[in-house]
């Protein structure tokens, strides 16, 4: 599997409406301003077809950070 | 014995997808209000839980997965002579449209698409609607107000409302007749699915769009015994919105 550099830098690029660098392994998705059930599907769907992994709204609502989510993905794949 | 038009007593009605949720609901309430039905669901077990549920005596259940070409084949001919049917059977996914693949669409029209049609297909085909029937295609409002990611489930539903109304062009002659019925967000465990993947707070926030709050499978299913009952017989073609004033808000 991808680093987590690069698992969140695709993510950002994923979502389009960012900023470089405005996303963060660290920091609460849901903080970022524009946060929206958008990103949450796009980052559904980018894990499906990238790792063959399905993520559900409520693995999404208990992470809150994309490290977080890097490693639960990690755990499932 | 019934001078009322709004009854069922004497009808054969098939309904798929009976074996949860808003068809587990149409079957029963067709029943009791005189009709015999005829339940098909891939779950042995859910779908004798809907049997046992079931008023008056007479019916059959069918079991088989609508999506396979032989099990439909073998469903619809142990299928009786009928006055009416239920397409209900479907299912939801979010996806958004840049991430689309074939197989994503095909997982989403196989069973909310191409089942409807080949079954209607079928039972077209070896005469078994009788002169007079009904059928019911359960679409949904999103159909005409789509939400993020509904693409392929929007774009489904929107081909059965066509498809319907084909449908009914071709069979009017037999006065057979053809309609949709387009729910809102009706509590059943198919949204309990959408709750597990666009989580709680966004679905939340749609209900509160509705005027009059969440719909139950028992508002649908009375509204498709009116459309299996004579009590409809001079409607066809048609698309019946019920999202408790939902829509009012779009």
């Amino acid at each position: 599997m991808i680093s987590l550099e690069e698992f969140v830098k695709n993510i950002e690029l994923e979502i389009e409406d960012l900023e470089p660098g405005e996303l963060t392994a660290e920091i609460n998705y849901r903080d970022i301003e524009t946060w929206s059930s958008m990103y949450a599907l796009i980052i559904i769907a980018y894990v499906d077809s990238e790792f063959n992994v399905t993520l559900s709204g409520d693995d999404l609502r208990k992470c809150n950070t994309l490290k977080e989510l890097y490693f639960l993905i990690k755990s499932k794949v | 014995m019934n001078k009322t038009p709004f009854h069922l007593h004497g009808k054969t009605i098939f309904i798929s997808g009976a074996s949860s949720g808003i068809g587990r609901q149409i079957a029963i309430s067709v029943s009791q209000m005189g009709g015999r039905v005829v339940i098909t669901g891939r779950n042995q077990d859910r779908l004798d839980e809907t049997f046992k549920s079931l008023s008056g005596s007479g019916h059959l259940t069918v079991l088989g997965d609508l999506t396979d070409a032989n099990q439909r084949d073998n469903i619809i001919k142990q299928l009786p002579q009928l006055d009416g049917v239920v397409m209900n059977a479907g299912m939801v996914q979010a996806y958004p449209i840049k991430f689309m693949t074939l197989e994503k669409i095909k997982e989403t029209f196989s069973i909310n698409y191409d089942a409807v049609v080949l079954l209607i297909a079928g039972i077209t085909r070896n005469k078994k609607l009788n002169k007079g029937a009904s059928v019911v295609f359960i679409s949904s409002i999103s159909s005409n107000f789509p939400p993020k990611g509904g693409s392929m489930y929007s774009s489904a539903k929107a081909a059965i409302e066509s498809f319907s109304k084909v449908l009914a062009l071709e069979h009017y002659t037999q006065k057979i007749r053809s309609n949709c019925i387009l729910p809102g967000m009706v509590k059943t465990a198919l949204y309990e699915d959408v709750e597990k993947v666009i989580t709680k707070e966004s679905l939340d926030a749609h209900i509160a769009k509705y005027p009059l709050g969440i719909g139950y499978p028992e508002d649908i299913a009375n509204t498709a015994i009116f459309l299996l009952s004579d009590a409809s017989r001079w409607i066809t073609g048609t698309n019946l919105i019920i999202d408790g004033g939902c829509i009012l808000n779009a």
